[in-house]
């Protein structure tokens, strides 16, 4: 079973180089991708080894998500409470990113434990910066104090031109993905996949798990929405988080599983037809075997133990020879 | 979005270590050992009770195809649970095991790069002697298991020749001398196409090196504990291994002053934890010396390097053989060992100029040949040459259109992989 991990492992091992050289004045410049189109941008200069540039782009917003100055409403508090000086953050961002940070080393704490949670909380990033409306709205849903917008809709990006929708109440949030996948087998694996995952649910091991829900159609808390954001091609999942499941530890580890979902299910996707193959390539070697041993034993008799095509005569040949011509 | 617009990601499969990473970036992100920790205690039960099987393994809290691990993490879980069992998918730069290899590109992709294989094209790595099947295979993977837009399986030497390239000057012709961890090959290539025919390898590579200094090392009875010997030796191998240039010498510099040139080994039982030393003496240039008088080692092969490379020269079209002399690149781990240039330079010169003395003679002074040029090149990124190689290769915007798309692959199949444009044009 695989749950991502809300760090970026690269992006961590980068930190902890850097960190651990820091007297080292290296030249870094790095740029990757990750799912849904989250690109960083690292960069380290010789001239200040202490500094370094970390620019997040996010995946491209549809029209019914709230973007502030391209950031997700929360984001900039959400960054302030998670790094406190450690971080800067760069205002306007570099060119075609929506997000840079300016970390200084230097004022990492000293304190090897603390410095290393720290570093991995800056890993994370993406949790930090594409969660943060979650994070409000479960936070919430935890203390039990009534948010300003109950009952309304809200829609936020989890993938380029894709958003999921939140609709919180006083005692519970309902949670709404719409499954997209672009290839045809996918879909199909999909679809069944969510359809094992809801009944996998209603076993007996799970029943303090979130309430989990498929239809195909989508559900009825969503009339307000435009259709085209609603055109999902594997039907909708839907999450109901209770306050029990954001108490105190637990928030960071659910607002990153929903903010993933969609990876976490097209993961496992890929993984089905991974073992779909290998039991296809067990079923041709055994098919094989089965041909070679149907094979008649003549072809056998051709090939001699030293794969010599001539006869060889043997002294017994040469007997038999002289006495026929003896004879 | 369009995937083009993205970076292709670059996986370069060796059989000791992967390198993957993002296309136009000078470093790999991840250098992982190949190997694959697979839970194997499900596996091998019979169809029949295959509901049972899974009843048990649901019990267990495990699903068995899931659950495996890649690079350190499965060195590491093998050592400390006995339900792991290790399989190394790459054998002699060759795919070996195709269920294993299939896995542990899901891991590489989904869980170190962490990237959505369809968004991105892909850019990976064969040798120059892989079968046209192994490279179906790896098409059928790639395209039917990750859903990848686009494929593209480049020939490592290749990559390795264009990795200099953007380091001095536009030079796509010459051999490279790929030296793996399973796998040692010279490969000419031409104007970038390679000189299929001339193609030879030897079976002696990385692991040569390191199976000769643990016989080194357990010969003269070292206190190393057996079953980390192997380890131990690699360790030594990669870390304090050098080439000389005489052996003799070398012998006779380690005898006067043994406190300069014996290094000490530390290490910890695994099994008691006890600490332990051992000294390392001649392995140190003895292990790099198999590629320069194999007779120490095999006695099947004795074909030293730098002969292989002048026959693979002299068995190349003739109009190339100059420049192929000029520009020999290293690539590979196990060229990394100090000074190991200066010694293929020196003794492959050696060969070439008692050539052209023989010829001279023979001719009698009448026409006097001209000096042939050698020269082998090395950098400074040797260890992953092939994949910056790729790196650059994928970040030009030609890349894009020379690669196999899903689309076609779903007309054709997966015989459009079969063939690889590098090896036609020359004949």
């Amino acid at each position: 079973m695989l749950l991502l991990q809300a760090h970026s492992r690269f992006l961590l091992e980068t930190l902890l180089n850097r960190v651990h050289n820091l007297d080292k004045a290296v030249e870094l410049d790095y740029h990757w991708v990750e799912f849904d189109d989250v690109r960083y941008h690292v960069q380290v200069t010789m001239k200040n080894p202490h500094i370094l540039l970390l620019s997040v782009s996010l995946p491209i917003p549809p029209p019914e998500t709230i973007f502030l100055r391209g950031l997700p409403f929360g984001a900039i508090e959400a960054i302030k409470a998670a790094y406190g000086v450690v971080v800067q953050i760069l205002d306007p961002p570099r060119d075609g990113f929506n997000l840079t940070l300016k970390l200084n080393f230097s004022k990492l704490p000293p304190d090897e434990e603390r410095r290393h949670i720290l570093l991995v909380k800056i890993a994370s990033v993406r949790e930090v910066v594409l969660g943060a409306p979650l994070r409000v709205v479960l936070k919430h849903l935890a203390s039990r104090t009534v948010a300003p917008d109950v009952g309304q809709l809200l829609a936020l990006v989890h993938r380029p031109k894709e958003s999921f929708f939140l609709i919180p109440q006083a005692e519970k949030v309902t949670v709404v993905f719409p499954m997209r996948f672009n290839d045809s087998v996918d879909t199909v694996l999909a679809t069944s996949f969510l359809q094992e995952f809801v009944e996998a649910r209603r076993t007996a091991g799970l029943n303090n798990a979130p309430l989990c829900m498929w239809s195909s159609s989508p559900p009825l808390d969503l009339k307000e929405v435009p259709s085209e954001a609603l055109s999902a091609n594997a039907g909708f999942v839907t999450f109901v988080i209770f306050p029990r499941h954001v108490e105190g530890k637990k928030l960071d580890r659910t607002v990153w599983n929903l903010s993933t979902f969609h990876a976490y299910v097209s993961y496992h996707v890929k993984c089905s037809e991974g073992f779909m193959h290998t039991r296809m390539r067990r079923r041709v070697e055994s098919l094989i075997q089965a041909l070679d041993r149907a094979k008649p034993d003549s072809e056998k008799s051709k090939k001699t133990i030293n794969n010599r095509s001539f006869k060889r005569l043997s002294l017994k040949d040469l007997k038999e020879s002289r006495s026929n011509s003896m004879s | 979005m369009d995937p083009t617009s993205r970076p292709a990601v670059v996986i370069d499969n060796g059989t000791g270590y992967t390198k993957m990473g993002f296309a136009g970036n000078v470093e790999p992100c991840f250098i992982l050992p190949t190997v694959v920790a697979v839970n194997e205690s499900f596996l091998n039960q019979s169809r029949t009770s295959s509901k049972a099987n899974w009843l048990a393994q649901y019990n267990a809290g495990v699903m068995a195809d899931l659950d495996f691990f890649i690079g350190d993490e499965a060195l590491s879980k093998s050592r400390s649970s006995s339900t792991y069992n290790l399989s190394y998918p790459i054998r002699h730069g060759q795919v070996d095991n195709w269920d294993a290899m299939e896995r542990y590109w899901q891991q590489c992709i989904f869980n170190y790069l962490r990237c959505d294989p369809e968004d991105h094209f892909f850019l990976l790595t064969e040798s120059p002697l892989t079968a046209p099947e192994s490279r179906e295979y790896t098409g059928e993977i790639m395209f039917e298991t990750f859903n990848v837009p686009g494929l593209y399986i480049a020939v490592n030497s290749v990559l390795a020749l264009a990795a200099g390239y953007t380091t001095s000057k536009c030079e796509m012709t010459g051999v490279v001398v790929d030296v793996g961890d399973g796998a040692t090959h010279v490969v000419p290539v031409a104007d970038g196409y390679v000189i299929g025919s001339s193609i030879k390898s030897i079976p002696i590579a990385g692991k040569d090196v390191t199976l000769f200094i643990q016989q080194l090392m357990r010969e003269r009875s070292e206190n190393v504990p057996p079953e980390d010997s192997f380890e131990v030796a690699r360790k030594v191998k990669e870390m304090y291994c050098y080439t000389s240039s005489d052996i003799v010498k070398e012998f006779n510099k380690h005898d006067k002053e043994p406190a300069k040139y014996i290094k000490q080994w530390r290490g910890i039982k695994p099994k008691t934890g006890a600490p332990y030393t051992c000294d390392i003496g001649y392995e140190r240039f003895l292990g790099p010396e198999v590629f320069f008088n194999p007779e120490i080692y095999s006695s099947d092969f004795t074909t030293p390097l730098p002969a292989v490379i002048d026959k693979c020269i002299q068995s190349a079209p003739i109009d190339t053989r100059r420049a192929l002399y000029k520009n020999i690149v290293l690539s590979g781990g196990s060229t990394m060992f100090k000074d190991f240039h200066r010694r293929l330079q020196r003794d492959l010169k050696k060969i070439v100029d008692a050539r052209v003395l023989a010829s001279d003679a023979r001719l009698g002074g009448e026409v006097k040949a001209q000096p042939v040029e050698v020269n082998v090149v090395s950098h400074s990124i040797q260890r992953f040459a092939v994949w910056f190689g790729g790196s650059v290769l994928a970040s030009t915007p030609e890349f894009f259109a020379a690669c196999h798309t899903k689309a076609e692959y779903e007309e054709y199949g997966a015989s459009i992989c079969r063939t690889n444009p590098v090896f036609k044009g020359m004949y």
